[in-house]
């Protein structure tokens, strides 16, 4: 922990906060990740807030950048909306479930299953990084009746790229996972969505960016419900957390361009690692 | 218009042009209500110099030591300038759900009917969640 509540005074926080997250923000950008990911295992781990209000404040940070970022995804054609839905219907149902969970469990249970999960998702991170869906994916019918099929503008390419969907429930499956994930620790979950769309469900990557993030914020609104119903909110977290992402964000968009995207990945799967760690030992008394 | 807008389904522009609209609302509130509170513009719930004393329980004991409200009681304390800010939330809580009631009459006419259904059941899903009807841990 970077110290107790009493070593500062109350308005040097939010200052701390609004200073880590915008280092978040960067990090997750240039990573290719959310910034509720890291939050939450890092904010929770060094500062003195509760893990019940941590989660809370990095539900509400992953739903305003997926949601700050959908309107434009949605007009560009970069999101499909047709395929988010039914996704975003199994991921909802069970964010709800897990944000009961998570608020319901001993606070040890939740952290030391926190650390598993985000040293997983390191694991899951390393695997997939230089992995590529198959080159011509068969529709199913699952995707033929609900039109997951289309195409969309990619101006890097100059070109329409024509899309289908397969392994639609494969896909529901996972999303409902992954939903279940999400409410439980309060992270986004880009770092599942994307992999999920792209890898299991044959989408292209952009499309399964921005498809994601479109996902991301319709399952984390029905969790974000539960810790707000629970009183599990405190705007001197959230609010300085979500400023500071979304400025460290903007910030590294412009880093983005002149770093080499596989070691901006390994420093983010390097932080996973430490943070996951922290957790696990956190969640086991250590 | 943007030639390549011509492929995009007119359901997704519906939800684009509402979503915007509703996060610009909820997006202001949050960050103008925060401000509200941190300065002392208006009085708070909670002071925010006590809270270091309350923000390392768990949200039971939180809530049953300071009095602060689950469920939507917050609408009553509209007035505490630390609850004014969940009025932010709760708009950009709403606006999916707003979205997707305007999705209905869309999808209901372009006979979308498995469609109409998931937003038909992602609307009772989000409702539930947002009434904290569901399994209330208080």
């Amino acid at each position: 922990m970077i110290a107790s509540a009493a070593t500062f005074p109350w308005w040097a926080w939010p200052l701390l906060l609004f200073a880590t997250a915008f280092l978040l923000g960067i990090v997750a950008v240039i990573g290719g990740i959310g910034g509720g990911v890291l939050f939450v295992p890092i904010v929770g781990g060094l500062f003195p807030f509760h893990l019940d209000f941590v989660r809370g404040a990095g539900l509400l940070l992953a739903l305003c950048g997926s949601l700050a970022a959908a309107p434009a995804m949605l007009r560009g054609g970069l999101a499909s909306l047709r395929l988010a839905m039914p996704l975003a219907l199994a991921g909802s149902v069970t964010a709800i479930l897990g944000a009961y969970l998570g608020l319901a469990l001993p606070t040890r249970v939740v952290q030391g299953a926190l650390g598993i999960s985000v040293l997983l998702i390191a694991l899951l991170m390393w695997k997939t990084r230089h992995a590529a869906p198959e080159a011509t994916p068969a529709i199913d019918r699952w995707a033929a009746a609900l039109g997951l099929r289309g195409s969309y503008h990619d101006p890097a390419l100059g070109h329409d790229v024509a899309w289908a969907a397969r392994r639609v429930p494969a896909g529901l499956a996972a999303f409902a996972g992954i939903g279940l994930v999400g409410g439980l620790f309060g992270l986004g979950a880009g770092w599942a969505n994307v992999p999920a769309l792209n890898l299991l469900m044959g989408v292209p990557l952009k499309l399964a960016v921005g498809t994601s993030g479109l996902s991301i914020s319709i399952i984390n609104t029905s969790a974000a419900w539960v810790y707000l119903n629970e009183g599990a909110l405190l705007p001197i977290l959230h609010v300085p957390s979500i400023l500071g992402v979304m400025v460290g964000a903007r910030v590294g968009v412009r880093l983005l361009k002149r770093m080499h995207a596989d070691t901006a990945r390994r420093i983010v799967i390097a932080i996973l690692v430490v943070a996951g760690a922290r957790a696990l030992s956190q969640g086991l008394g250590y | 218009m943007d030639p390549r807008e011509h492929s995009i389904l007119e359901e997704q522009r519906i939800y684009a042009r509402w979503l915007a609209a509703g996060i610009l609302i909820g997006f202001s509130s949050l960050v103008a209500s925060f401000f509200i509170y941190l300065f002392g513009l208006m009085p708070p719930g909670i002071p925010p110099e006590t809270l270091p004393r309350y923000w390392s329980l768990p949200v039971h004991e939180y809530v049953a030591l300071t009095g602060a409200p689950t469920g939507w009681s917050w609408l009553r304390r509209l007035g505490e300038s630390d609850l004014l800010n969940f009025a932010g939330v709760a708009v950009l809580g709403t606006t999916t759900l707003v979205c997707y009631l305007r999705l209905v009459p869309v999808l209901a006419k372009a006979r979308a009917r498995i469609l109409l259904f998931i937003c038909l059941a992602e609307i009772v899903v989000l409702a539930v969640a947002a009434s904290g009807v569901a399994f209330s841990t208080h």
